[in-house]
């Protein structure tokens, strides 16, 4: 059920009004409701070269790939970090960002004879794993410190894995097809079977 | 009531300042006695549901899905985008503009003023919560000492809790507790079974304190106009079949359908005028945020309703010669006596029961832990007075509380896909006693957009305060081995910044005596007979429970007084 048959539900009940009464006097207002913006991954980036658009896409993947459900390249991930390193990042975030870019973008070469991006997957894993074994003592990884908007001196590797696991679950794709997504749930069950293979619903509840 | 009382000689039978929590019953009441009201909100004008525009909103269509636009908040939302996690994209068009409307804050003692910019207030946003305050809590001040004692007790306004819970709709389960009286209860909503293993824990090892339902403005029944919840969530962002009360939901509509309603959004209160020949206030002051126009306004009967911090600088700013110290300040408490709850969160457990069980829907709530400290004299182990309550939430973790793990690929997405453990959480309010030093000022050297000055705060926490924090500590770890968490995280041990628990109040306390107090039982000034103050300006005491429904019952009552002393032509 999307907003506007729900609305239209709602207020039968509420109001009286017929639905299609209800859909002519609120088309225009709900133009301006975030429900109907467009999703925010697909917007237009320009930070990247198309090279490191290629390495961040296969990094991506590493972190995520596709299994039987979507991966962080299906649901939009690499443009969701481009997006957010150019327009959310501040200064410290983005140049620890680019030199990790950087990084990879040459030394893999010269190290392994060919772009990330062309290397397999495994090779690929290798690498990152390096870095995050490098990384590993890093207040990122702390247990629980996940309650905060962003580290600013996170390490390039974390950086990645915050933002592809972040801009995973919360894209269209990866919270209905590899989450659960239920908008209007209806009614609240305190005792919904859980089975081992069953996901999370997606989105963050606040009070 | 007859509509002889309206005289053309007004422009309106009476003027409310605010549309909040205090202001919409206060609209509602006094319209559907028969005047003409006029409402006056600084905020701008939004409609019920149509302008809900975060609401429903998935992830991926917010701006950043969902990363918080931190320089945005940083540079002009510093207060209300720390002060409470329900602002974000899909809520911030409800709050105040901290750039364009900030406070004369002092950085040695910070105070954090949560404030709404629209029509509805911090009803649109509220917590919901929604308790009566306890014979005991209306004793409290006459039994210990601090403060001056209330000027009415729990009989007296029993009837008027009940008149308010039967309006708004509040669901809850009864009890018979003494410490937090029974009201008028829509069907509570359900627990999660890891909540009945620990309520059955809970009885067993330590029956010493009751858990319960939250007891929420939430409608778990139709009421007319208004359709039980969706558990949709989160409420914050406004609802559309008006689940939850607030002023947009509920009293405004009541007010609206007398045909006596006029509202005005986007005018700033300057000042109130107090006319010395007839000892009355004869017009309200507003300047339009929109244009800077000024106009005034004249009524017979003015309510302050624009929140315990809005109707003080009000009054304040509203000196002539007969008052040089503020309006209706004979008694120079005004500004004094502040209190705000004291918050924080006291321990958090990790389960493991339960596990394979979990849940459909958002349960805009938790459950509720009432006072059980002094409430029989005073506990032989408590090195403070009063008390304090619980609030509880039961939290699923997931990928969210633990993206922050080693490791890649399918094993990765996998382990992040799935629920983790449940946490149980145990967040402490506790009650704040009345103090002369802790106050709030007009600031001498700083004026806002409009000419008018600053507020400015002087707040900090007793030794009261700070001793219930620890043993709240204390209490909740044993009530966590109680329930049988398998590790508890302790809470901060910080106390929270003043202000914090958004339920400032006392600024011009209700007492029998002229001379200490601002107002009298009735929420009248002492020294202005047309002149009723029902936000949380009132308070003569904080109690540990949140105070919405009690400004609510004593508006609806100060409504019924001043109507009828108006139609008996002694205002």
């Amino acid at each position: 059920m999307n907003r506007r048959e729900f609305l239209q539900c709602a207020a039968v009940m509420v109001s009286g009004m017929t639905a299609s009464q209800l859909g002519l006097a609120l088309s225009d207002a709900q133009r301006a409701h975030l429900a109907t913006a467009p999703n925010y991954n697909a917007g237009k980036a320009s930070y990247l070269s198309a090279a490191q658009r290629r390495i961040l896409a296969a990094a991506c993947e590493t972190i995520i790939p596709r299994s039987d459900t979507p991966g962080a390249i299906d649901a939009g991930v690499p443009n969701f970090i481009e997006l957010m390193v150019s327009d959310w990042f501040n200064a410290t975030e983005r140049a620890i960002f680019d030199a990790g870019m950087i990084d990879l973008e040459t030394r893999i070469p010269q190290q392994y004879g060919m772009a990330f991006d062309r290397l397999t997957a495994p090779a690929q894993r290798d690498i990152l794993e390096a870095l995050e074994s490098a990384a590993s003592d890093h207040p990122w990884y702390e247990f629980g410190n996940v309650q905060r908007d962003f580290i600013s001196d996170a390490p390039f590797i974390c950086q990645l894995k915050e933002l592809t696991i972040w801009g995973f679950f919360t894209s269209e794709r990866g919270a209905k097809e590899v989450l659960r997504y239920n908008p209007m749930p209806m009614q609240f069950d305190g005792h919904l079977p859980l089975s081992p293979n069953d996901s999370t619903w997606a989105g963050v509840v606040e009070s | 009531m007859s509509d002889t009382i309206n005289s053309t000689q007004y422009d309106f039978d009476a003027i409310v300042v605010g549309s909040g929590i205090s202001g919409g019953w206060a609209a509602k009441e006094l319209t559907e006695k028969g005047l003409r009201v006029l409402v006056l909100d600084r905020g701008k004008p939004i409609r019920h549901s149509v302008d809900y525009v975060g609401e429903h909103a998935p992830s991926w269509k917010f701006p950043y899905q969902a990363k918080k636009p931190r320089e945005l908040y940083a540079e002009e939302y510093p207060v209300q985008s720390r002060v409470t996690h329900s602002f974000n994209e899909a809520t911030r068009h409800f709050w105040n503009n901290d750039k364009q409307n900030p406070y004369d804050d002092n950085p040695d003692k910070p105070f954090m003023w949560a404030r709404a910019d629209v029509v509805g207030g911090r009803s649109l946003i509220w917590g919901r919560q929604t308790y009566r305050f306890s014979p005991q809590d209306f004793q409290a001040n006459a039994s210990d000492g601090h403060g001056i004692p209330w000027p009415v007790d729990y009989e007296e306004m029993a009837p008027w809790y009940s008149h308010v819970e039967k309006f708004i709709g509040v669901n809850g389960r009864k009890e018979g507790l003494a410490q937090l009286p029974d009201g008028e209860f829509q069907k509570p909503m359900p627990w999660y079974a890891l909540e009945e293993t620990i309520g059955e824990r809970l009885k067993k090892k330590a029956p010493d304190v009751t858990l319960t339902n939250s007891r929420v403005a939430i409608l778990t029944e139709d009421l007319p106009g208004r359709s039980a919840c969706h558990y949709c969530g989160p409420c914050p962002r406004g609802c559309s079949t008006g689940s939850y009360f607030s002023s947009q939901s509920s009293t405004l509509p009541a007010a609206k359908a007398t045909g006596r309603l006029t509202v005005i959004a986007n005018a700033v209160v300057e000042r109130l005028i107090h006319d010395p020949a007839t000892g009355k206030i004869s017009d309200v002051q507003v300047i339009d945020t929109q244009t800077g126009e000024r106009a005034s306004y004249s009524a017979r009967l003015f309510f302050l309703c624009a929140s315990t911090i809005g109707s003080t600088q009000i009054l304040m700013n509203s000196k002539s010669d007969a008052f040089p110290n503020g309006l209706a300040n004979s008694s120079g408490a005004l500004g004094k006596y502040m209190m705000d709850h004291a918050l924080g969160t006291s321990s958090m457990g990790v389960f493991l029961d339960n596990m394979d069980s979990y849940y459909s829907g958002n349960r805009p709530t938790g459950l509720y832990i009432p006072r059980f400290r002094n409430l029989q004299g005073q506990d032989e182990d408590a090195d403070f007075i009063r008390g304090y309550g619980y609030q509880t939430y039961t939290v699923r973790m997931d990928w969210s509380t633990s993206f922050n793990r080693k490791g890649f690929g399918a094993d990765l997405k996998d382990s992040l896909r799935k629920p983790g453990q449940w946490l149980w959480v145990l967040s402490y309010f506790s009650e704040c006693l009345p103090r002369e030093s802790n106050r709030m000022f007009l600031s001498p050297n700083k004026v806002d957009r409009f000419g008018i000055p600053q507020v400015a705060f002087d707040f900090t926490w007793s030794d009261n305060e700070i001793n219930m924090q620890a043993d709240a500590g204390r209490q909740a770890d044993r009530l966590m081995k109680a329930a049988g968490a398998v590790l508890t995280l302790p809470g901060g041990t910080d106390m929270s910044i003043p202000g914090e628990g958004i339920h400032e109040m006392g600024t011009a306390r209700m007492g029998n005596d002229p001379a200490q107090a601002v107002l009298n039982k009735y929420n009248q000034a002492h020294d202005v007979p047309n002149l009723f103050v029902t936000d949380g300006s009132f308070m003569t005491s904080s109690s540990c429970v949140n105070p919405s429904l009690t400004y609510m019952a004593f508006t609806a009552r100060a409504a019924d007084y001043a109507a009828r002393q108006l139609a008996e032509g002694l205002i």
